[in-house]
């Protein structure tokens, strides 16, 4: 790198390395490694200017100014899809399928249950039957 | 065409989901820096929150149809608020006809001490000052750390005419400011 084209990038860009472009970042180094003299007023000069610059804050943003910003993404068309909400519906749709798979199995119960209470009024008429009037169990039983 | 590289690419996508928590980091980290970009380029607080929420309102538009990998949202969010100052730089320009515009130079008076509350004030007077595109390279290069390249894009130059107002803006506030520095005499 000749010592115009350093002068000429710290003019432009400043004293920090970092704000350099990336392509010219290694060239320049080297010539303040090698030209340290001529390298130093460029880099003071530019300095000063950085300092100057850094002098003036970045402006704060406000709460009101904020709370604005993201009630105008609903404004815009954003439909608000809270952050979770995918886990609610899964969790939800969960709940239901456990309550349907509860009902079912109350019924299943309440069918085996039962079925032994017919199989005992069954047998209690076949029973009665034969003894008043002697038909066979098929006659009762169909 | 090769696909850029974005660190927004995914909140974008979110926000265009209407993602309230993306919606949200959104807000927390491009608000700053686009209200930091219109008050340094208007120098007017108020204008530059008008300013600042309209940008933030186009990405609202924009997220749901962003295409990735054509631009970086960030690159393009300049974009936005730049176009939205010009706006209103035009419209002063209109407003001003014969008058100068109020921005009264408040340097070197030799009474004036340079209490740290008004080091701030004065460097934003003298980058007001300034020519706006070379108030608006300084703005991108310095205050918003964009590349050169992607600098020179937003304002439609050669990265050599960029570097050209880069210089002659900071020479000029260099001069505007010559009482401030730390070997001026007084200072």
């Amino acid at each position: 790198m000749t010592s115009e084209r350093f002068i000429a990038l710290v003019s432009a860009y400043g004293a920090d390395a970092r704000r350099w472009p990336e392509s010219e970042r290694t060239a320049a180094q080297a010539f303040m490694a090698a030209e340290p003299e001529a390298a130093c007023a460029a880099l003071a000069e530019a300095d000063a200017i950085d300092a100057l610059l850094h002098a003036s804050p970045a402006p704060q943003v406000s709460m009101a100014l904020r709370d604005r910003v993201i009630a105008s993404a609903a404004e815009a068309g954003l439909k608000a899809r809270k952050h979770g909400r995918l886990w609610l519906d899964r969790l939800a749709l969960a709940l239901g399928a456990g309550w349907a798979v509860a009902a079912c199995a109350g019924v299943a119960a309440g069918v085996i249950m039962t079925g032994h209470l017919t199989s005992d009024a069954q047998a209690d008429a076949v029973l009665y039957q034969s003894s008043l009037q002697g038909v066979d169990d098929t006659e009762v039983l169909g | 065409m090769a696909l850029i590289a974005d660190p927004d690419e995914d909140l974008v996508r979110r926000v265009g989901q209407g993602d309230s928590a993306a919606i949200q980091a959104m807000v927390a980290r491009k608000l700053p820096r686009m209200l930091a970009l219109a008050r340094r380029m208007l120098g007017d607080p108020v204008e530059a929150e008008d300013v600042a929420q309209e940008a933030l309102l186009r990405a609202w538009r924009q997220a749901p149809r962003w295409t990735p990998g054509k631009a970086r949202f960030d690159t393009w969010l300049h974009r936005v608020a730049l176009n939205l100052c010009y706006d209103r730089l035009r419209r002063r320009r209109e407003i001003a006809t014969d008058s100068p515009p109020d921005r009264p130079d408040e340097g070197a008076a030799p009474d004036r001490g340079l209490l740290a509350a008004d080091v701030g004030a004065r460097v934003e007077a003298a980058l007001a000052r300034l020519p706006d595109r070379q108030r608006e390279a300084i703005v991108l290069c310095h205050y918003q750390e964009l590349t050169n390249i992607e600098a020179a894009v937003l304002m439609e130059v050669s990265v050599e005419a960029l570097e050209s107002l880069l210089s002659r803006g900071r020479r000029a506030l260099r001069v505007a400011l010559a009482d401030m520095r730390p070997d001026a005499e007084g200072a």
